[in-house]
């Protein structure tokens, strides 16, 4: 009896890990967004003091578990263990492939930045509410994405969006002339440009597209998706 | 599936996971408070079994026992097992994944720019859960139960209602001798609340990470363009849906998140089906359905929820489209 309540408080202990340990090394900034990771610092906290008190009182208890439970119990370790062990490592090129390329929410912009400030998302959000590209000629970029396969068409830079977890992440993107003569960068490759916006003809019309002057390649962000 | 697919998967998994767990955590420590407050349980006895005001009742105490599905069956079994008449057990077993407020505010957080889907959200939970508990209500508590809760049940149901060989215990001959009086509800101590709760949490961790892997290879391996060819088209949208909604079987608590993903490519019908179906039946849910009904119940169950969510998906095509 008593090593089954030190079963469960391993258990309980695990998961309180694994909540913790994701919020501590910023795991939770690659898979939620920032206005639930409250709840997993609570969640994660309350179970370890449970798993405390599991232990203290698994004396007093008699719950004893099923050979079934048991098993249950250790195969629910197992994967708090794989989980604790192996990092999430996306790939947004790879999940962007696989979601809807619209907008969430309303695409317009309560208030516009000077072009030199706008993030990728708020270029985004800007063409989707003045699409004319004749307003945007020659205005400066600084954004930075991943790089984006597009079919049919050049690899954009990209944002994520998510609103609440990389489960609903929804890509955004800006078409980029890349420069010629240069091979194009690799799929998911974190970038940062600096140039202008021009335009471009696009199927029987005309579109926005940033014309680099100055591109580098920089690690992921830490804080990697977009609200 | 390549390693970058495979490592995406792991991402999603992971994402779904801590979102979920916290909800989880909250729905099993409320249900153990309950637990801890409320022993005994001869107040569930007098409970409503009125066909429209049972499943009502049940369906109102998501409120105070607020879990996702799969924390509800284990106390869907603990009324049923203390004689909760039928309608009302049945209407919590299939509103209260919905009418609770954990999953009514994880559906605002989701969706908060479609009040419509805030209201029919719980609404369909309602008629739902009234068109299965008066059709699982008609059949015969033997042929709908399994054998051990139909025992359990009728040991907590008086003599005037079951007979000594339906019940299987008793004197026979003891004319119409009183009942003993009932021994007053003990409240449990701390440390055995703690060991159950401890438990109910662990065993649907258990669950909650198959969900959240069947999930998780959804996301990655159903092409974007099965959704897309289908989410146009009324009917076959809210039938693809309410498919996604059987196999990916998420808890209740998060499916509104998960439905975000979706939630563009697809006819307002279909994202409410999908919604609605998967806290009364998915793939996680049949399995523990096993320790209520019969198989053939089980079948019964999934075949009339697919029809009313079926129907409820296509009228709300029908206005919103």
């Amino acid at each position: 009896m008593k090593r089954d309540g030190a079963l469960r408080a391993l258990g309980l202990g695990l998961w309180g890990v694994v909540l913790l340990q994701s919020a501590v090394s910023g795991r939770l900034d690659l898979l939620l967004r920032a206005v639930f990771h409250p709840l997993v610092w609570g969640g994660g906290l309350v179970l370890l003091a449970l798993a405390a008190l599991e232990l203290r009182w698994s004396a007093r208890a008699n719950g004893r578990l099923a050979p079934r439970q048991r098993a249950g119990l250790l195969l629910g370790c197992a994967a708090a263990v794989a989980v604790l062990l192996l990092p999430p490592r996306p790939s947004f090129a790879d999940l962007s492939a696989n979601r809807s390329r619209e907008l969430l929410e309303e695409p317009a912009l309560n208030f516009v930045l000077p072009p030199g400030q706008r993030s990728l998302t708020e270029w985004v959000r800007l063409l989707r509410s003045e699409p004319d590209p004749k307003l945007h000629n020659g205005d400066p970029v600084r954004i930075s994405g991943f790089v984006l396969p597009v079919p049919g068409d050049r690899p954009q830079l990209a944002r994520l969006l998510v609103r609440c977890c990389l489960v609903d992440a929804t890509p955004v993107g800006l078409p980029v002339l890349w420069p010629a003569g240069q091979p194009v960068p690799k799929a998911d490759q974190w970038l940062e440009l600096r140039g202008v916006m021009a335009s471009e003809r696009f199927e029987d019309g005309l579109r926005s597209v940033v014309k680099p002057t100055l591109m580098r390649p920089i690690p992921r962000p830490e804080r990697p998706l977009e609200p | 599936m390549n390693l970058e697919r495979l490592a995406t998967t792991w991402a999603l998994f992971q994402a779904l996971l801590v979102e979920a767990m916290p909800f989880l955590l909250i729905g099993v420590a409320i249900s153990s408070l309950a637990r801890w407050l409320s022993p005994g349980g001869a107040w569930v006895r007098k409970l409503p079994a009125n066909p429209l005001l049972g499943p009502l009742t049940g369906a109102a105490l998501g409120f105070a026992l607020p879990a996702c599905e799969c924390g509800n069956v284990p106390v869907a079994r603990r009324l049923l097992a203390s004689g909760a008449p039928l309608a009302t057990a049945l209407g919590f077993l299939f509103a209260a994944p919905v009418l609770n407020p954990i999953v009514l505010a994880s559906t605002w957080a989701a969706f908060p720019d479609q009040p419509w889907l805030l209201a029919a959200r719980p609404l369909g939970a309602l008629v739902i859960a009234l068109a299965l508990a008066t059709l699982l209500g008609r059949l015969p508590e033997a042929r709908l139960l399994t054998p051990a809760l139909l025992e359990e049940r009728r040991l907590s149901q008086p003599l005037s209602r079951v007979s000594l060989l339906e019940r299987r215990s008793g004197l026979i001959g003891g004319g119409s001798a009183p009942e003993p009086p009932a021994l007053p509800p003990r409240r449990p101590p701390l440390a055995e609340v703690l060991g159950h709760g401890s438990t109910e949490f662990l065993d649907l961790a258990l669950l909650l990470v198959l969900g959240c892997a069947i999930a998780a290879l959804v996301q990655t391996a159903v092409p974007r363009a099965w959704l897309l060819a289908v989410g146009g088209a009324p009917t076959l949208s809210i039938f693809s849906l309410m498919l996604l909604s059987l196999v990916v079987s998420v808890c209740s608590s998060v499916d509104a998140f998960l439905a975000l993903g979706f939630a563009a490519q697809v006819t307002p019908g279909a994202l409410l089906a999908f919604l609605l179906l998967g806290p009364v039946m998915d793939l996680k849910l049949v399995g523990l359905f096993g320790v209520l009904f019969q198989p053939r119940a089980i079948l019964l169950t999934a075949v009339a929820a697919g029809l009313v969510v079926l129907l409820i998906g296509q009228w709300v095509n029908l206005v919103l489209l």
